[in-house]
């Protein structure tokens, strides 16, 4: 008998290393698919939905919660959705709705008064998405979206948006409709003929779906048309646009972005109230569809680069309240008519908008990365065919001619305060012309082709098409006050 | 081999008369049949909730009905002095103590079918569906309990033989609570940078030694359908190897404890 007892615990000691052999191997499968994050949900949880949670009814809890989300998007009431997103996504990280919805209401929908987004989330949602691509990395989705925040709202970086969905398009069930998009990100990221490659590589891969009898997608031929559009146009892009001659080494050719065209950009802020911004400048460029980036943040702005921030600077963890002692506003000056005007009111909006610090930088920035194709067509993507006399600059984006400028200000002309009580800061390019309405005859947008009105060599190579301005007089920033 | 067919058949006949039991299963019933009335919480999420809900009340159920089933199994039968007359037959202790387990269990598998059965039936109404390719994959999730609830019924058996069977309630109530959670503290102390190691290192001593119940809960992928999971049988094989290898440790461990208690 006692040797038989030997033997029983014997066998129980050999039972239990192979126990937790197994349990110790099973566990990083299990972490990956199976568990819930629970690190703050009990914070967020009442104690019944904690208890409901705990009991094995954790994903009904998220299903409910997200449910009630729902009724707080209808009335508006967006700050009660973030805690709402947070624990729904550590109870369940799978509900893939739930990270993508969570990403575009966090980057998207907190607004002031006159709907400017509130830039300062985006390093949570672009780490909501990450977080949400982590724990599911299997389904394309979660790559998408954030490769979309990168390639939609940030308009920057778009290297990033290249890596997300590069890897989006590893993934099984990717939707090949969103596989085209991954070519757009190649151009604006300046990988010209990365495009091109890739849109042949999907075009050859559209054929074969085409001539495959067994595929009964009645999408399929309308698909390889578009791929096949897609392609053609990019190739007479690259053509019109001289960027296979400049890329096979052929000599000057009066292609359509020859000669640079010299956009004039000048400028004038005027502070007229306690944060109230007035903007008006020009930009001699006819055809509609320049929008040049106007940005006022604190001149200390963490991640802050030229006409920008590295969002990912701050992106390491979903944090659903954003600094709020810091001030970044983002916005966008439409040119009408070779000009524009605008007003910016921050006032209405305290916690967005805080000033608390002490200076400010006023940027302004023009990349034709993110310009129309009808304006690229002039200025290529990398901004071959643009120049200004006095803001271009191509250091601030490696391999792209942009426009920038900026203006330092002080929080006390911001808030109108002490010695700018009585008199309007004011911050101009020595080259700003005051231009009336009338100036080139009315309010009526004229939409000229610039390509038409270059397509023939010119002598000087800054000479003004017809149709566009000669710029004023040359010279940089002008100091604060001197108006 | 007859003796403990013979102990587990006897079990299962009464398990299934118990009145405790069968208000039990009969509460979880009646929530799996309310659960399409869910509908009116849960707009645009009612897979979700429905799935979600209907998994959690099996899972709840059979743990109540598990360790009310188990921690009474040997206690009564000293109480009422049937054991007595048991082991006074050619029926060793051991037999007595597995075929006692094997009969719980079996009673247990039985109402979790049942309760599966009308899960799926719940499914197929409130979604409209017939299709086997949607209605089979939700029996996995019980598949998976069955397997966790015989691994508590096994923590109350091994329980039952050393202490009072209230206590026992507690006891194993609270290791399976430890034992569901432990996985993600363990994971979030593994995780986290700011803990010292030799945290990290007594963690890793408990998961080693605690059963780990939370891998039996497999009900994520089945409420969130899209979900891509590499490998899924062999979790489920090596998961339910895991469950029956720890089952196995502590009928040896309760078996030997039960051989020297005086009865």
């Amino acid at each position: 008998m006692k040797k038989s007892r030997s033997s029983i615990v014997a066998a129980v000691i050999g039972l239990f290393v192979v126990q937790a052999g197994l349990g110790l191997a099973l566990q990083p499968i299990w972490a990956k698919n199976y568990m819930p994050k629970q690190k703050g949900v009990a914070a967020g949880l009442n104690p019944d939905q904690l208890l409901a949670a705990l009991a094995g009814f954790r994903e009904m809890v998220a299903g409910i919660l997200w449910v009630r989300a729902d009724s707080f998007f209808e009335n508006g009431n967006y700050d009660a959705i973030l805690p709402i997103i947070r624990i729904v996504t550590l109870l369940d990280p799978h509900q893939l709705d739930v990270y993508a919805t969570g990403m575009w209401h966090i980057g998207y929908n907190f607004t002031d008064l006159q709907q400017r987004s509130d830039r300062r989330y985006l390093p949570s949602a672009i780490a909501l998405g990450s977080e949400g691509a982590k724990n599911n990395p299997d389904t394309y989705e979660m790559f998408f979206e954030t490769g979309w925040i990168w390639h939609h709202k940030i308009e920057d970086g778009y290297d990033r948006a290249v890596k997300w969905w590069d890897e989006a398009n590893t993934k099984k069930d990717i939707l090949p409709a969103r596989r085209n998009l991954l070519a757009s990100a190649y151009i604006r990221n300046g990988q010209i003929e990365k495009a091109m490659d890739y849109y042949a590589g999907l075009l050859a891969e559209a054929n074969k779906r085409v001539a495959d009898k067994t595929d009964t997608d009645p999408m399929s031929s309308s698909m390889r048309d578009t791929i096949e559009r897609n392609l053609d146009n990019h190739m007479i892009r690259m053509s019109q646009r001289g960027w296979m001659a400049k890329t096979k080494g052929h000599g000057p050719i009066p292609y359509d972005t020859e000669p640079p065209f010299d956009v004039g950009f000048s400028v004038k802020v005027t502070v007229t109230d306690a944060k109230k911004l007035e903007f008006e400048g020009t930009w001699n460029v006819l055809p509609v569809g320049t929008r040049i980036r106007v940005i006022l943040r604190d001149a200390d702005y963490p991640h802050a680069i030229a006409g920008g921030v590295d969002w990912d600077g701050d992106a390491e963890s979903v944090n659903l309240d954003p600094p709020t002692n810091t001030t970044y506003m983002q916005d966008q000056l439409y040119v009408r008519n070779r000009r524009f005007t605008k007003k910016i009111d921050m006032s209405a909006d305290p916690t967005m908008y805080p000033f608390n610090k002490d200076k400010y930088l006023l940027e302004f920035y023009y990349s034709p990365r993110n310009a129309p194709p009808h304006i690229q067509d002039k200025f290529s993507w990398d901004g071959q065919g643009l120049t200004d006399k006095n803001f271009l600059n191509t250091e601030i984006r490696p391999g792209v001619r942009v426009i920038y400028t900026s203006f330092e200000i002080s929080r006390d002309e911001i808030l109108r305060r002490g010695e700018w009580a009585d008199k309007a800061p004011v911050r101009m390019t020595s080259n700003f012309k005051k231009q009336g309405l009338n100036a080139i005859g009315s309010d009526v947008i004229n939409s000229e082709s610039l390509r038409s009105s270059t397509s023939a060599p010119k002598p000087a190579p800054t000479g003004p098409p017809p149709g566009m301005v000669p710029p004023s007089r040359p010279s940089g920033p002008v100091a604060p006050g001197s108006n | 081999m007859n003796a403990i067919v013979s102990i587990a058949r006897t079990t299962f006949a009464e398990a299934i008369r118990r009145k405790v039991l069968f208000i039990i299963f009969l509460i979880g019933v009646t929530f799996l049949a309310v659960a399409p009335g869910l509908n009116v919480l849960s707009a645009r999420q009612e897979r979700t909730v429905l799935v979600g809900f209907t998994l959690g009340v099996i899972q709840l159920t059979s743990a109540l009905i598990a360790i009310v089933l188990t921690v009474y199994l040997i206690p009564n039968e000293i109480e009422r002095r049937t054991i007595y007359t048991i082991l006074c037959k050619p029926v060793r202790r051991w037999q007595f103590f597995v075929g006692k387990y094997l009969g719980a269990v079996t009673a247990l598998g039985v109402m979790m079918a049942a309760m599966t059965v009308l899960l799926i039936i719940v499914f197929a109404l409130q979604q409209g569906t017939r299709d086997p390719a949607q209605l089979a994959p939700l029996a996995k999730g019980p598949l998976m309990f069955f397997f966790q609830m015989s691994l508590l019924a096994a923590v109350a058996m091994c329980l039952s033989a050393m202490v009072q069977p209230i206590l026992n309630f507690f006891l194993t109530g609270g290791i399976y609570l430890v034992g569901t959670l432990f996985g993600t503290i363990f994971e979030t102390f593994q995780e986290n940078r700011g803990v010292h190691p030799v945290t990290k290192a007594i963690s890793q001593l408990v998961m080693s030694i605690l059963p780990n119940f939370g891998k039996f809960n497999v009900q994520n992928p089945l409420i969130n359908p899209n979900q891509q999971i590499g490998n899924e049988s062999m979790y489920y094989i090596g998961t339910a190897l895991y469950g029956v290898v720890y089952i196995i440790i502590l009928l040896l461990i309760g078996i030997l404890v039960f051989e020297r208690k005086e009865v």
